[in-house]
């Protein structure tokens, strides 16, 4: 991750491919509250994100670890909704559907005292 | 038992040798999960039903990276399966477990509207500095409810789909009005049975007009009271002015007056921080011991009516308030730990949403937000608001959050609107910017009204949400108490069931 400090702004750029637009939005919109985001394509490969303190004078030593962290955290927060999506989709679905289990589970295994739900 | 043909030829119960479920590999498929750094060593990771693991920084990355091996992380390996975090299949086998389980969090949809909320009177002799009422002196004609307004809020509440439903009586001081209770008490008991609805009665006082006839009134009904007590004398009196400086003696005085005639468990005390609270913590906190509270609501105060006027008394920021709140909760602690049985409010519903699969019934912190899903409120002059501070804010003449008017409109034009789906667009928290990422989503909850009147707008902004910073550090707290101490998770898995 590259950046650039002038002033009270603080320039990075990142990689698109790593840090797509959806983790940059969700991750500097947290720093929104000390700082003016701006988040825009450079190139085909890169992002430019402008964080321009809220406040005159600004020490962003501390602030530089801490994005490269957050980055990190949204980027595998990115990867966890991606991947779990139709999961969690199908347990929201199935929570608020109405059906009734007409069904038996179907399993390999008998019951070995003889219990026989159907006759139920 | 029938013959042993029914444990037929396929298989048997009988486990399998230690190798079957030794395997060598460890591909796993991720589940819905968030992650959270509780502090610089440990991370939390919570599911989407809300169980929770606490393991070391760096965690997280390594499960997700799929780079978690069974073979060398067993017990870790093994806690993620059976808390549902990662699993073996693409869809896990008891995702009907975890689907009844969502639901289970969001049972308190099931019914609807629970608590109905009459505003009998705009009159009190109270001039609270931080009052969220705009409240009047006199002219009972015009600021106490008309007779056919509590009709009409009656006959709206018995539409409700919910079973048990709550009436609550507010002001004001209600109890200046109290012909309007006794009336309004009366007919909602008759028409109850024909409805098949189990109501229950508050009267929200400060309890200065108490008397043996009000009392006697509401044992007869097992009407609770709910009155305001915020700390030592000098607190309460300095919050609570009124002609002859003596709240608090008439408060303690009607506690026990209450006690005495309706019982211990029917009377509760509600506290109000203002900046002056926020320096005695554990005064606050033995004040309410000594007077026989076995439980206190560290609760902040809104930005509503007079409270947000007197902005130099009563804004101040929440990280002073979380201060306050960790002093006065390590006191309640300390308790705890010598033998008393003390339960701290709102921890304990937070609690009970980490540690138990059940909702709460606390309006503040549900998803979808409990403002008309959970509360109505039924205004002194016949207006109906989503909430509580929704009706404190049209005192100052905003009524972005009244749903009708009694004499106007039907059950289903209130609660059903254009504005109620209006207000759906950002009651929910798994659809908020900042809120849908959140490890403590399920946790926490939503405030429209609180995010209209503090930043603008129904959605709100968490970096500069009061409501998002106070709840945030509050849970974090708490599950790093737990973590920290297995002592104090008793103490809090003791506020759940009420046994010490």
């Amino acid at each position: 991750m590259k950046h650039e400090i002038v002033g009270n702004m603080l320039t990075v750029i990142v990689d698109k491919e790593t840090y797509p637009s959806d983790v940059l939005y969700k991750c500097f919109y947290w720093y929104s509250d000390n700082y003016n985001v701006q988040i825009f394509p450079l190139d085909h490969f890169n992002y430019k994100v402008t964080l321009q303190c809220k406040v005159l004078e600004h020490n962003f030593d501390s602030i530089l670890e801490k994005i490269q962290q957050d980055l990190i955290d949204f980027k595998l927060r990115d990867i966890v909704a991606k991947e779990t999506r139709t999961v969690r989709e199908l347990i929201i679905a199935k929570a608020f559907a109405y059906y009734d289990l007409a069904d038996n589970p179907s399993t390999e295994i008998s019951d070995p005292v003889g219990f026989n739900p159907d006759i139920i | 038992m029938e013959n042993s043909s029914l444990i037929n030829k396929k298989s048997n119960r009988k486990f399998k040798e230690s190798d079957y479920y030794n395997c060598s590999h460890s591909e796993y498929y991720l589940l819905p999960f968030k992650f959270h750094r509780i502090n610089a060593t440990k991370e939390i990771l919570v599911n989407e039903v809300g169980d929770f693991i606490i393991v070391p920084s760096g965690t997280a990355e390594t499960i997700i990276s799929k780079k978690l091996l069974k073979h060398i992380d067993e017990d870790l390996y093994a806690d993620l399966i059976s808390n549902f975090f990662i699993c073996e299949e693409k869809v896990p086998a008891l995702i009907d477990i975890l689907a009844t389980r969502y639901r289970t969090k969001k049972s308190f949809l099931d019914y609807f509207t629970s608590l109905h909320i009459f505003v009998i009177s705009l009159r009190c002799e109270h001039t609270c500095h931080y009052c969220q009422v705009s409240r009047v002196v006199q002219n009972k004609d015009v600021y106490d409810m008309k007779i056919s307004h509590i009709d009409k809020g009656i006959d709206l509440m018995m539409q409700s789909p919910n079973p048990n439903i709550t009436m609550e009586f507010q002001g004001g001081e209600a109890l200046l009005a109290f012909d309007k209770i006794k009336y309004a008490v009366i007919k909602a008991s008759d028409e109850a049975p024909k409805k098949n609805k189990h109501i229950t009665f508050v009267i929200c006082t400060n309890l200065a007009p108490i008397t043996d006839e009000i009392l006697e009134f509401c044992l007869s009904y097992q009407i609770l009271i709910s009155t305001s007590l915020d700390g030592p004398e000098y607190i309460h009196n300095k919050n609570r002015h009124r002609p002859g400086n003596n709240s608090y003696q008439l408060a303690i005085k009607g506690i026990n007056k209450c006690r005495e005639s309706l019982g211990n468990d029917r009377v509760s005390a509600l506290l109000t921080t203002t900046n002056l609270s926020l320096d005695y913590p554990n005064e606050i906190v033995d004040e309410y011991f000594n007077q026989g509270f076995r439980n206190i609501f560290l609760r902040s105060i809104s930005p509503f009516g007079f409270a947000a006027k007197n902005s130099k008394k009563n804004k101040y920021e929440a990280s002073k308030f979380l201060n306050f709140y960790k002093t006065a909760l390590n006191r309640i602690i300390e308790y705890n730990l010598n033998g008393e049985f003390y339960r701290e409010d709102y921890a304990s519903i937070i609690l009970k949403k980490i540690l138990t699969p059940f909702p709460v019934g606390y309006v503040d912190l549900q998803s979808p937000s409990g403002m008309i899903n959970s509360v109505i409120v039924f205004n002194y002059d016949g207006k109906v608001y989503a909430t509580d501070e929704a009706r404190m804010l049209a005192e100052t003449k905003d009524y972005t959050f009244q749903l009708g008017d009694l004499d106007v409109n039907s059950y289903n034009e209130i609660f059903y609107g254009d504005k109620a789906f209006q207000f759906a667009e950002a009651w929910t928290n798994e659809s908020l910017p900042g809120c849908s990422e959140c490890a403590f989503q399920m946790y926490c909850g939503t405030d429209p009204v609180l995010n209209h009147q503090t930043q603008g707008d129904i959605y709100g902004h968490r970096p500069t949400s009061v409501f998002c910073q106070k709840n945030m550090e509050i849970i974090r707290y708490l599950i790093e108490l737990m973590d920290s101490n297995k002592q104090i998770e008793h103490v809090f898995r003791s506020w759940i069931t009420g046994r010490n």
